[in-house]
Protein backbone atom coordinates (compact mmCIF):
# COMPACT_ATOMS: atom_id res chain seq x y z
CA UNK A 1 0.00 0.00 0.00
CA UNK A 2 1.58 3.36 -0.96
CA UNK A 3 -0.13 7.30 -0.80
CA UNK A 4 2.90 8.12 -2.94
CA UNK A 5 4.65 6.98 -5.99
CA UNK A 6 7.82 4.45 -5.33
CA UNK A 7 9.68 3.05 -8.05
CA UNK A 8 9.45 -0.35 -6.12
CA UNK A 9 8.29 -0.65 -2.32
CA UNK A 10 10.57 -2.88 -1.33
CA UNK A 11 10.30 -5.06 2.01
CA UNK A 12 11.76 -8.08 3.42
CA UNK A 13 9.66 -9.96 1.87
CA UNK A 14 10.54 -9.19 -1.69
CA UNK A 15 14.01 -9.11 -1.16
CA UNK A 16 13.58 -12.67 -0.24
CA UNK A 17 11.40 -13.42 -3.08
CA UNK A 18 13.50 -11.75 -5.60
CA UNK A 19 16.41 -13.23 -4.68
CA UNK A 20 15.37 -17.14 -4.21
CA UNK A 21 13.79 -16.01 -7.67
CA UNK A 22 17.64 -14.66 -9.07
CA UNK A 23 19.05 -17.96 -7.49
CA UNK A 24 16.93 -20.48 -8.72
CA UNK A 25 18.08 -18.73 -12.61
CA UNK A 26 21.10 -18.55 -12.28
CA UNK A 27 21.22 -22.46 -10.72
CA UNK A 28 19.09 -23.79 -13.64
CA UNK A 29 21.20 -21.79 -16.46
CA UNK A 30 24.93 -22.42 -14.95
CA UNK A 31 23.83 -26.20 -14.19
CA UNK A 32 22.03 -26.45 -17.90
CA UNK A 33 25.57 -24.98 -19.16
CA UNK A 34 27.64 -26.99 -17.51
CA UNK A 35 26.20 -30.35 -17.89
CA UNK A 36 25.49 -30.14 -21.48
CA UNK A 37 29.25 -28.93 -21.98
CA UNK A 38 30.48 -31.50 -19.82
CA UNK A 39 28.62 -33.71 -22.07
CA UNK A 40 28.97 -32.66 -25.68
CA UNK A 41 31.40 -29.39 -25.58
CA UNK A 42 31.04 -27.04 -28.12
CA UNK A 43 33.16 -27.03 -30.98
CA UNK A 44 32.87 -23.30 -32.07
CA UNK A 45 31.52 -20.30 -31.42
CA UNK A 46 28.32 -20.82 -32.93
CA UNK A 47 27.82 -23.67 -31.24
CA UNK A 48 28.52 -22.03 -27.62
CA UNK A 49 26.30 -19.15 -28.50
CA UNK A 50 23.55 -21.83 -29.58
CA UNK A 51 23.74 -23.28 -26.21
CA UNK A 52 23.31 -20.23 -24.03
CA UNK A 53 20.36 -19.49 -26.58
CA UNK A 54 19.01 -22.94 -25.27
CA UNK A 55 19.88 -22.82 -21.79
CA UNK A 56 17.83 -18.80 -21.62
CA UNK A 57 14.85 -20.25 -23.96
CA UNK A 58 14.14 -23.07 -21.21
CA UNK A 59 14.70 -21.14 -18.49
CA UNK A 60 12.75 -18.21 -19.86
CA UNK A 61 9.36 -21.42 -21.01
CA UNK A 62 10.03 -22.97 -17.24
CA UNK A 63 9.48 -19.71 -15.83
CA UNK A 64 6.77 -18.81 -17.73
CA UNK A 65 4.95 -22.45 -16.93
CA UNK A 66 5.82 -21.66 -13.20
CA UNK A 67 4.02 -18.09 -13.53
CA UNK A 68 0.75 -19.38 -14.71
CA UNK A 69 0.53 -22.00 -12.59
CA UNK A 70 0.96 -19.72 -9.70
CA UNK A 71 -2.52 -18.42 -10.02
CA UNK A 72 -4.44 -22.10 -9.81
CA UNK A 73 -2.02 -23.33 -7.10
CA UNK A 74 -2.70 -20.38 -4.81
CA UNK A 75 -6.43 -21.09 -5.22
CA UNK A 76 -6.21 -24.71 -4.94
CA UNK A 77 -3.78 -24.55 -1.73
CA UNK A 78 -3.08 -21.44 0.17
CA UNK A 79 0.49 -22.52 1.10
CA UNK A 80 1.09 -21.45 -2.41
CA UNK A 81 -0.15 -17.87 -1.85
CA UNK A 82 3.60 -16.69 -1.19
CA UNK A 83 4.44 -17.59 -4.33
CA UNK A 84 1.98 -15.13 -5.81
CA UNK A 85 3.08 -12.09 -3.55
CA UNK A 86 5.58 -10.65 -6.01
CA UNK A 87 4.84 -12.63 -8.99
CA UNK A 88 5.46 -9.61 -11.27
CA UNK A 89 9.06 -9.27 -10.27
CA UNK A 90 8.52 -13.17 -11.48
CA UNK A 91 7.30 -11.85 -15.13
CA UNK A 92 9.53 -9.21 -15.66
CA UNK A 93 12.72 -11.37 -14.98
CA UNK A 94 11.00 -13.84 -17.38
CA UNK A 95 10.58 -10.89 -19.92
CA UNK A 96 14.68 -10.25 -19.16
CA UNK A 97 15.72 -14.02 -20.00
CA UNK A 98 13.77 -14.51 -23.01
CA UNK A 99 15.04 -11.19 -23.85
CA UNK A 100 18.66 -12.21 -23.47
CA UNK A 101 17.61 -15.61 -25.34
CA UNK A 102 16.68 -13.13 -28.36
CA UNK A 103 20.06 -11.27 -28.23
CA UNK A 104 21.80 -15.16 -27.95
CA UNK A 105 20.46 -15.61 -31.13
CA UNK A 106 20.94 -12.44 -32.67
CA UNK A 107 24.47 -12.80 -31.82
CA UNK A 108 24.55 -16.11 -33.35
CA UNK A 109 23.44 -14.90 -36.86
CA UNK A 110 25.80 -12.15 -36.15
CA UNK A 111 29.15 -13.86 -35.79
CA UNK A 112 28.71 -15.59 -38.98
CA UNK A 113 27.72 -12.45 -41.09
CA UNK A 114 24.49 -14.12 -41.73
CA UNK A 115 22.16 -11.67 -40.55
CA UNK A 116 20.79 -10.91 -43.92
CA UNK A 117 19.37 -14.89 -43.39
CA UNK A 118 17.52 -13.59 -40.47
CA UNK A 119 15.91 -10.85 -41.95
CA UNK A 120 14.97 -13.14 -45.43
CA UNK A 121 13.95 -15.72 -43.02
CA UNK A 122 11.21 -13.03 -41.33
CA UNK A 123 10.21 -11.36 -44.31
CA UNK A 124 9.38 -14.78 -46.91
CA UNK A 125 6.05 -14.00 -46.80
CA UNK A 126 5.08 -17.15 -48.42
CA UNK A 127 6.17 -18.97 -45.16
CA UNK A 128 3.75 -17.41 -43.90
CA UNK A 129 1.32 -19.83 -45.51
CA UNK A 130 3.07 -22.91 -44.20
CA UNK A 131 2.39 -24.88 -41.02
CA UNK A 132 5.97 -26.67 -41.07
CA UNK A 133 8.11 -24.57 -42.34
CA UNK A 134 6.50 -21.30 -40.63
CA UNK A 135 8.77 -18.55 -39.99
CA UNK A 136 8.46 -19.95 -36.14
CA UNK A 137 11.01 -16.88 -34.78
CA UNK A 138 8.20 -14.42 -35.43
CA UNK A 139 6.27 -16.36 -32.93
CA UNK A 140 8.90 -15.26 -30.67
CA UNK A 141 8.95 -11.75 -31.57
CA UNK A 142 5.67 -11.30 -30.79
CA UNK A 143 5.69 -13.48 -27.55
CA UNK A 144 8.95 -11.05 -26.67
CA UNK A 145 6.84 -8.10 -27.36
CA UNK A 146 3.74 -9.18 -25.50
CA UNK A 147 6.05 -10.13 -22.33
CA UNK A 148 7.79 -6.49 -23.07
CA UNK A 149 4.11 -4.75 -22.75
CA UNK A 150 3.30 -7.07 -19.82
CA UNK A 151 6.79 -6.25 -18.26
CA UNK A 152 6.05 -2.41 -18.93
CA UNK A 153 2.76 -1.79 -17.15
CA UNK A 154 3.24 -4.38 -14.46
CA UNK A 155 4.21 -1.55 -12.13
CA UNK A 156 1.86 -0.21 -9.86
CA UNK A 157 1.18 3.11 -11.46
CA UNK A 158 -0.34 1.27 -14.26
CA UNK A 159 -2.60 -0.33 -12.31
CA UNK A 160 -3.98 2.64 -11.31
CA UNK A 161 -3.93 4.83 -14.73
CA UNK A 162 -5.66 1.57 -16.23
CA UNK A 163 -8.13 0.51 -13.50
CA UNK A 164 -7.74 -2.78 -12.50
CA UNK A 165 -10.19 -4.78 -14.55
CA UNK A 166 -8.47 -3.40 -17.34
CA UNK A 167 -5.28 -4.29 -16.37
CA UNK A 168 -6.09 -8.18 -15.16
CA UNK A 169 -7.60 -8.12 -19.04
CA UNK A 170 -4.24 -6.65 -20.29
CA UNK A 171 -2.31 -9.35 -18.24
CA UNK A 172 -4.00 -12.00 -19.30
CA UNK A 173 -2.09 -11.74 -22.52
CA UNK A 174 0.06 -13.86 -21.14
CA UNK A 175 -1.43 -16.82 -22.29
CA UNK A 176 -1.66 -15.94 -25.64
CA UNK A 177 2.40 -15.55 -25.04
CA UNK A 178 2.35 -19.16 -23.39
CA UNK A 179 0.80 -20.67 -26.49
CA UNK A 180 3.17 -19.07 -29.17
CA UNK A 181 6.09 -19.76 -27.27
CA UNK A 182 5.08 -23.64 -27.26
CA UNK A 183 4.54 -23.05 -31.04
CA UNK A 184 7.40 -21.67 -31.29
CA UNK A 185 9.34 -24.47 -29.54
CA UNK A 186 7.21 -26.95 -31.26
CA UNK A 187 7.42 -25.19 -35.03
CA UNK A 188 11.56 -24.58 -34.55
CA UNK A 189 13.76 -26.89 -32.38
CA UNK A 190 11.63 -29.57 -32.11
CA UNK A 191 11.90 -30.26 -36.05
CA UNK A 192 15.61 -30.38 -36.34
CA UNK A 193 16.33 -31.60 -32.96
CA UNK A 194 15.26 -35.34 -32.08
CA UNK A 195 15.93 -34.73 -28.67
CA UNK A 196 13.18 -35.84 -26.55
CA UNK A 197 13.51 -33.81 -24.33
CA UNK A 198 12.15 -31.24 -26.41
CA UNK A 199 8.89 -32.33 -27.00
CA UNK A 200 8.82 -33.97 -23.43
CA UNK A 201 9.32 -30.62 -22.16
CA UNK A 202 6.92 -28.71 -23.93
CA UNK A 203 3.86 -31.09 -23.37
CA UNK A 204 4.47 -31.66 -19.78
CA UNK A 205 4.65 -28.39 -19.19
CA UNK A 206 1.19 -27.59 -21.44
CA UNK A 207 -0.41 -30.38 -19.53
CA UNK A 208 0.81 -29.19 -15.79
CA UNK A 209 -1.10 -25.34 -16.51
CA UNK A 210 -3.99 -26.73 -18.56
CA UNK A 211 -4.68 -29.16 -15.80
CA UNK A 212 -4.33 -26.65 -13.13
CA UNK A 213 -6.69 -24.40 -14.50
CA UNK A 214 -9.04 -26.86 -15.11
CA UNK A 215 -9.12 -27.84 -11.52
CA UNK A 216 -9.10 -24.87 -10.06
CA UNK A 217 -12.12 -23.18 -12.66
CA UNK A 218 -14.08 -26.52 -11.95
CA UNK A 219 -13.97 -25.66 -8.23
CA UNK A 220 -14.70 -22.37 -9.00
CA UNK A 221 -17.67 -22.96 -10.45
CA UNK A 222 -19.36 -24.02 -7.39
CA UNK A 223 -18.56 -20.65 -5.84
CA UNK A 224 -20.63 -18.82 -9.13
CA UNK A 225 -24.03 -20.74 -7.88
CA UNK A 226 -25.99 -17.65 -6.39
CA UNK A 227 -26.87 -17.59 -2.70
CA UNK A 228 -30.05 -18.54 -0.96
CA UNK A 229 -32.02 -15.91 -0.64
CA UNK A 230 -34.04 -14.94 2.74
CA UNK A 231 -36.52 -12.49 2.52
CA UNK A 232 -36.31 -9.26 1.26
CA UNK A 233 -33.59 -10.46 -1.51
CA UNK A 234 -31.48 -10.82 1.73
CA UNK A 235 -28.76 -13.61 0.92
CA UNK A 236 -28.48 -16.10 3.79
CA UNK A 237 -25.00 -16.56 5.23
CA UNK A 238 -25.58 -18.63 8.18
CA UNK A 239 -25.40 -18.52 11.75
CA UNK A 240 -22.56 -16.27 13.31
CA UNK A 241 -20.36 -18.73 14.20
CA UNK A 242 -20.42 -20.44 11.12
CA UNK A 243 -17.86 -17.75 9.99
CA UNK A 244 -14.62 -18.24 11.25
CA UNK A 245 -13.21 -16.18 13.72
CA UNK A 246 -11.36 -13.22 11.86
CA UNK A 247 -11.93 -14.99 8.80
CA UNK A 248 -14.95 -15.32 5.98
CA UNK A 249 -17.63 -16.71 4.00
CA UNK A 250 -18.48 -15.53 0.34
CA UNK A 251 -21.84 -15.66 -0.70
CA UNK A 252 -22.78 -14.60 -4.30
CA UNK A 253 -25.18 -12.42 -5.38
CA UNK A 254 -28.07 -12.50 -7.95
CA UNK A 255 -25.66 -10.97 -10.47
CA UNK A 256 -22.64 -13.04 -9.88
CA UNK A 257 -20.79 -10.56 -7.72
CA UNK A 258 -18.94 -11.91 -4.93
CA UNK A 259 -19.45 -10.93 -1.56
CA UNK A 260 -16.77 -11.82 2.20
CA UNK A 261 -18.82 -11.53 5.46
CA UNK A 262 -16.28 -11.55 7.88
CA UNK A 263 -16.62 -12.24 11.79
CA UNK A 264 -13.98 -10.06 13.68
CA UNK A 265 -15.22 -11.23 17.38
CA UNK A 266 -18.50 -10.08 17.76
CA UNK A 267 -18.39 -7.46 14.73
CA UNK A 268 -19.56 -9.06 11.32
CA UNK A 269 -19.76 -6.71 8.22
CA UNK A 270 -19.80 -7.76 4.76
CA UNK A 271 -17.41 -6.33 1.77
CA UNK A 272 -17.16 -6.47 -2.03
CA UNK A 273 -14.90 -9.58 -2.44
CA UNK A 274 -12.30 -7.84 -4.82
CA UNK A 275 -9.40 -5.76 -3.29
CA UNK A 276 -8.94 -2.33 -4.95
CA UNK A 277 -5.45 -3.11 -5.29
CA UNK A 278 -5.57 -6.06 -8.06
CA UNK A 279 -8.99 -7.45 -7.47
CA UNK A 280 -7.87 -10.33 -5.65
CA UNK A 281 -10.16 -12.10 -3.25
CA UNK A 282 -10.23 -10.39 -0.08
CA UNK A 283 -12.78 -13.13 1.31
CA UNK A 284 -9.89 -15.61 1.30
CA UNK A 285 -7.70 -13.38 3.41
CA UNK A 286 -7.45 -12.79 7.65
CA UNK A 287 -8.23 -10.05 9.58
CA UNK A 288 -4.82 -8.86 10.84
CA UNK A 289 -4.19 -5.67 13.43
CA UNK A 290 -7.88 -5.45 13.43
CA UNK A 291 -8.25 -5.19 9.82
CA UNK A 292 -8.99 -7.19 6.54
CA UNK A 293 -6.13 -8.32 4.68
CA UNK A 294 -6.02 -9.40 1.09
CA UNK A 295 -4.22 -12.88 0.71
CA UNK A 296 -2.46 -11.43 -2.28
CA UNK A 297 -0.44 -8.57 -1.57
CA UNK A 298 -1.52 -7.20 1.99
CA UNK A 299 -3.31 -4.24 1.20
CA UNK A 300 -5.69 -3.54 4.18
CA UNK A 301 -9.26 -2.38 4.70
CA UNK A 302 -11.31 -1.40 7.68
CA UNK A 303 -14.11 -4.33 8.45
CA UNK A 304 -16.45 -1.59 9.69
CA UNK A 305 -16.39 0.75 6.40
CA UNK A 306 -13.99 -1.17 4.09
CA UNK A 307 -11.86 2.12 4.00
CA UNK A 308 -8.05 1.24 4.21
CA UNK A 309 -6.78 3.18 7.68
CA UNK A 310 -5.16 6.49 7.07
CA UNK A 311 -2.91 7.51 5.66
CA UNK A 312 -3.98 5.07 2.61
CA UNK A 313 -7.25 6.22 0.90
CA UNK A 314 -8.35 2.76 -1.38
CA UNK A 315 -12.46 1.78 -0.54
CA UNK A 316 -14.21 -0.92 -0.86
CA UNK A 317 -17.97 -1.28 -1.82
CA UNK A 318 -19.71 -2.45 1.52
CA UNK A 319 -22.88 -4.32 1.82
CA UNK A 320 -25.78 -4.21 4.87
CA UNK A 321 -25.78 -7.12 7.28
CA UNK A 322 -28.31 -8.32 9.71
CA UNK A 323 -29.09 -11.10 12.10
CA UNK A 324 -32.83 -12.97 11.19
CA UNK A 325 -33.79 -15.81 13.26
CA UNK A 326 -30.53 -16.93 14.50
CA UNK A 327 -28.69 -16.41 10.95
CA UNK A 328 -26.80 -13.84 9.55
CA UNK A 329 -27.84 -12.11 6.10
CA UNK A 330 -26.57 -9.85 3.75
CA UNK A 331 -28.26 -7.33 1.33
CA UNK A 332 -27.02 -8.01 -2.54
CA UNK A 333 -27.33 -4.04 -2.82
CA UNK A 334 -23.67 -2.67 -2.61
CA UNK A 335 -23.28 0.50 -0.50
CA UNK A 336 -21.56 3.28 -1.66
CA UNK A 337 -17.91 2.24 -1.23
CA UNK A 338 -16.54 2.81 2.05
CA UNK A 339 -20.06 3.45 3.77
CA UNK A 340 -20.11 1.97 7.41
CA UNK A 341 -22.52 -0.61 7.27
CA UNK A 342 -20.78 -3.79 9.66
CA UNK A 343 -22.94 -4.99 13.00
CA UNK A 344 -22.15 -5.98 16.91
CA UNK A 345 -24.25 -9.29 17.85
CA UNK A 346 -24.42 -10.04 21.95
CA UNK B 1 -11.78 -11.15 -10.11
CA UNK B 2 -15.09 -10.22 -11.19
CA UNK B 3 -17.56 -12.30 -12.73
CA UNK B 4 -16.65 -10.80 -16.33
CA UNK B 5 -13.45 -11.54 -15.77
CA UNK B 6 -14.24 -14.81 -14.98
CA UNK B 7 -16.18 -15.22 -17.85
CA UNK B 8 -13.59 -14.23 -20.01
CA UNK B 9 -10.95 -16.42 -18.47
CA UNK B 10 -13.23 -19.20 -18.80
CA UNK B 11 -14.13 -18.54 -22.42
CA UNK B 12 -10.73 -17.82 -23.19
CA UNK B 13 -8.61 -21.37 -21.56
CA UNK B 14 -10.53 -23.98 -23.43
CA UNK B 15 -10.03 -22.87 -26.82
CA UNK B 16 -6.17 -21.49 -26.29
CA UNK B 17 -5.48 -24.94 -24.90
CA UNK B 18 -7.39 -26.89 -27.60
CA UNK B 19 -5.48 -24.34 -30.12
CA UNK B 20 -2.61 -24.95 -28.72
CA UNK B 21 -3.07 -29.01 -27.94
CA UNK B 22 -3.54 -29.31 -31.96
CA UNK B 23 -0.67 -27.27 -32.87
CA UNK B 24 1.34 -29.24 -31.12
CA UNK B 25 0.10 -32.49 -31.88
CA UNK B 26 0.09 -31.45 -35.78
CA UNK B 27 3.92 -30.21 -35.30
CA UNK B 28 4.63 -33.27 -33.50
CA UNK B 29 3.61 -35.87 -36.42
CA UNK B 30 4.00 -33.75 -39.11
CA UNK B 31 7.73 -33.74 -38.38
CA UNK B 32 10.56 -34.94 -41.17
CA UNK B 33 11.78 -38.23 -40.17
CA UNK B 34 15.12 -38.28 -38.41
CA UNK B 35 17.12 -38.78 -42.09
CA UNK B 36 15.30 -36.65 -44.13
CA UNK B 37 15.56 -33.72 -40.89
CA UNK B 38 19.32 -33.65 -41.24
CA UNK B 39 19.80 -32.13 -44.62
CA UNK B 40 17.63 -29.98 -43.97
CA UNK B 41 18.44 -28.27 -41.38
CA UNK B 42 22.04 -28.27 -42.82
CA UNK B 43 20.37 -26.04 -46.07
CA UNK B 44 18.65 -23.82 -43.38
CA UNK B 45 20.86 -21.80 -41.09
CA UNK B 46 18.94 -22.02 -37.96
CA UNK B 47 20.57 -22.55 -34.24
Amino acid sequence: MSTAFRAVQWNRAKLVYDGILLAGVALYIGAYLAVVYWIDPPKDLPAAIDLCIRAFGTCAFIMLTIILSIGPLARLDRRFLPLLYNRRHFGVLTFLIALVHASFMIEWYAVQNALPSLYDELTKVSDYGKFIGFPFKALGIVTLLILFLMAATSHDYWLVFLRPSVWKRLHMALYAAYGLVVMHVALGVMQNDRNPFIPAMLASGFAIVTLLHVVAGWRERAGDRAGVRGSEGWLAVGPPLSIPDKGARIVTAPDGERIAIFRDGTQIGALSNLCAHQNGPIGEGRIIDGCVTCPWHGYQYRLADGCAPPPFTEKLVTYRVRIAHGVVEVDPRPLVPGTAAAMRYE
Amino acid sequence: MTRSQRSVHRALWPVLALAVALGFGMALALRPPPDVAAPQAAEELNP
